[in-house]
């Protein structure tokens, strides 16, 4: 029953997902890092990002390419703005006063897109063609797949290279370890924050386009649940440290496509806690996450 | 250079400085000493803008600083190398240096003084490349006084850099702040080591709970019998 075939075709399934729990990922643990803020509105924001994808491809002369480009770019404002009017109120207050916060904004953005677009579920068409299937030696994947793999490793890999080496990048890094020692360097940490909101919001709207073209459909809620199992990824990888959120995410990923895919169909009802069990374990061998520093490092 | 007027600071209810007046003069090599407690580190965090200010003054070059955000005071030239160092662990040596000139534009004089850094702690240059949390303590001390020096400060600020060092590494750090005074660098100190600190410095104050006790040129300090009995063991 399990062929090679059918092997390669789950580990296809499981980089796909995986791509875009890690999307989100790294936005939520780039925002925890400097924050310790749990920002729950993360999800709402691949949401809106898959809204404004649709009405874009709506729009039948908007090349596919802007289609997602113009979401990150007004999705990343959008992140941005949330934080300017939500979060930076709040610098310094408790993380329970920041969690409850996020969570406000997230109901409220959820409860926003219900009133003016309604609760109704709509199909996100894509192009004809982005759906096509191509067969490799038994193998089958759609353009859709290549696209979503494609474009996730290019953006994770042009983020590390920015967080790696540009000046705003090593200051992230920086102040993630250390706020104050950070401030004390000259950081504007508004400033940082803020690169920090634009960066992982565009990449949840990446995330959320690519969501919705793959279940075909958008919805209010759509976020809530990747945003949740991006968050487990994060903390399986180890929060506040970037590798980790996307290492977190393909793991999670894999895991999730090997369990329904490998165990017989009468569990894969349990895929959610099956999830959410990896996580209890992950966290019972290392607490701090797999890539994770401890606390006490932290000063 | 910097004037400080009746500065108090609170965290919370309790007040950590207490109507602390200082002055340092551009090119003077000033300390602060006193025990654990006494409010020097908290004065510096002041002067940097990361302390909770009730109330006073603090002027620079002229212009008062006291409410600005730290960046800002950066920017009018302050580098505060903190206690306990505070080193960037999970970056590079270099990266760490790189993060000291953060608000300056001149790629090629930081380049420059990156190379000055490395000529200054020859065994910085040997571990650039390697995490600064994997650093010895006295590599991190000089590593955190080169990242300050990164900023090419018009004061520096320096606390406790001779905190859990070997005699040895404290001597050559302290080599290096006379150095600096030397080259004309304006140099506020902190430190518990009171003798090592007042026999550097050209004036000193003495805080005690958070008030200035005494001041006068070092010099005079260190012959001082209250200042022998109480920080000196003598």
């Amino acid at each position: 029953m399990f062929t090679p075939t059918y092997v390669v075709q789950q580990i296809i399934n499981g980089v796909n997902l995986g791509s875009m729990y890690a999307l989100i990922a790294i936005g939520l643990t780039i925002v925890y890092g400097l924050l310790r803020l749990i920002n729950f509105a993360h999800g709402d924001l691949m949401m809106l990002g898959a809204y404004l994808g649709l009405l874009l491809l709506s729009a039948t002369f908007t090349p596919l390419l802007l289609t997602l480009l113009i979401p990150m770019l007004v999705i990343g404002f959008v992140g941005v703005l949330v934080e300017r009017v939500a979060y930076r109120p709040l610098r310094g207050a408790p993380e329970v006063t920041m969690l409850i916060t996020s969570l406000a904004v997230s109901s409220i953005i959820e409860n926003t897109m219900v009133m003016s677009v309604t609760a109704q579920p709509r199909a996100f068409t894509l192009p004809p063609g982005v759906n096509q299937l191509h067969t490799v030696a038994g193998v089958s994947f759609s353009t859709l797949d290549m696209l979503t793999v494609g474009l996730s490793v290019t953006l994770m890999i042009a983020l590390t290279l920015y967080i790696r080496t540009s000046r705003t990048g090593i200051a992230m890094r920086a102040a993630a370890e250390n706020l104050r020692a950070a401030r004390l360097m000259g950081i504007d940490i508004n400033h940082v924050v803020m690169v920090a909101f634009f960066l992982g919001s565009a990449l949840a709207a990446v995330a959320g386009w690519l969501w919705a073209a793959k279940y075909s459909t958008v919805e209010p809620f759509m976020g809530f649940l990747p945003g949740l199992k991006a968050f487990v990824a994060a903390v399986i990888g180890g929060i506040g440290v970037i590798p980790g959120a996307m290492l977190g995410g393909y793991l999670l990923g894999f895991a999730e496509i090997f369990f329904v895919g490998f165990l017989p169909p009468a569990f894969s009802g349990y895929r959610d806690a099956f999830v959410f069990a990896l996580l209890l374990i992950i966290l019972l061998i290392r607490p701090n996450g797999i890539l994770g520093v401890s606390t006490d490092e932290r000063a | 250079m910097l004037q400080i007027e009746g500065l108090t600071v609170a965290y919370g209810g309790i007040e950590a400085v207490r109507g602390v007046s200082l002055d340092v003069a551009e090119g003077e090599l000033v300390t602060i000493v006193g025990n654990n407690g006494a409010g020097k580190t908290t004065t510096l965090m002041a002067i940097s803008g990361v302390a909770p200010i009730r109330s006073g003054r603090i002027v620079i070059d002229g212009a008062e600083t006291t409410r600005l955000a730290p960046h800002a005071i950066v920017a009018r030239g302050v580098a505060h190398c903190p206690e306990g160092r505070l080193v960037f662990g999970r970056l590079t040596v270099h990266e760490n240096l790189r993060l000291g000139a953060y608000q300056r534009r001149d790629g090629a004089g930081v380049r420059q003084d990156i190379d000055r850094i490395y000529a200054l702690f020859p065994r910085l240059l040997e571990r650039r490349t390697q995490l600064a949390g994997t650093l010895s303590g006295g590599e991190q001390q000089m590593l955190a006084i080169g990242r300050a020096l990164m900023s090419r400060p018009r004061l520096l600020m320096l606390d406790e850099p001779s905190l859990g060092l070997a005699p040895l590494i404290v001597q050559r750090i302290f080599s290096v702040i006379r150095q600096l005074h030397a080259e004309g660098v304006t140099i506020l100190l902190v430190e518990q080591n009171a003798h090592l600190a007042l026999t550097v410095a050209d004036r000193a104050y003495v805080l005690e709970t958070g008030e200035v006790r005494l001041a006068g040129r070092a010099k005079e300090l260190i012959d001082n019998p209250e200042v022998r009995k109480a920080y000196l063991s003598q």
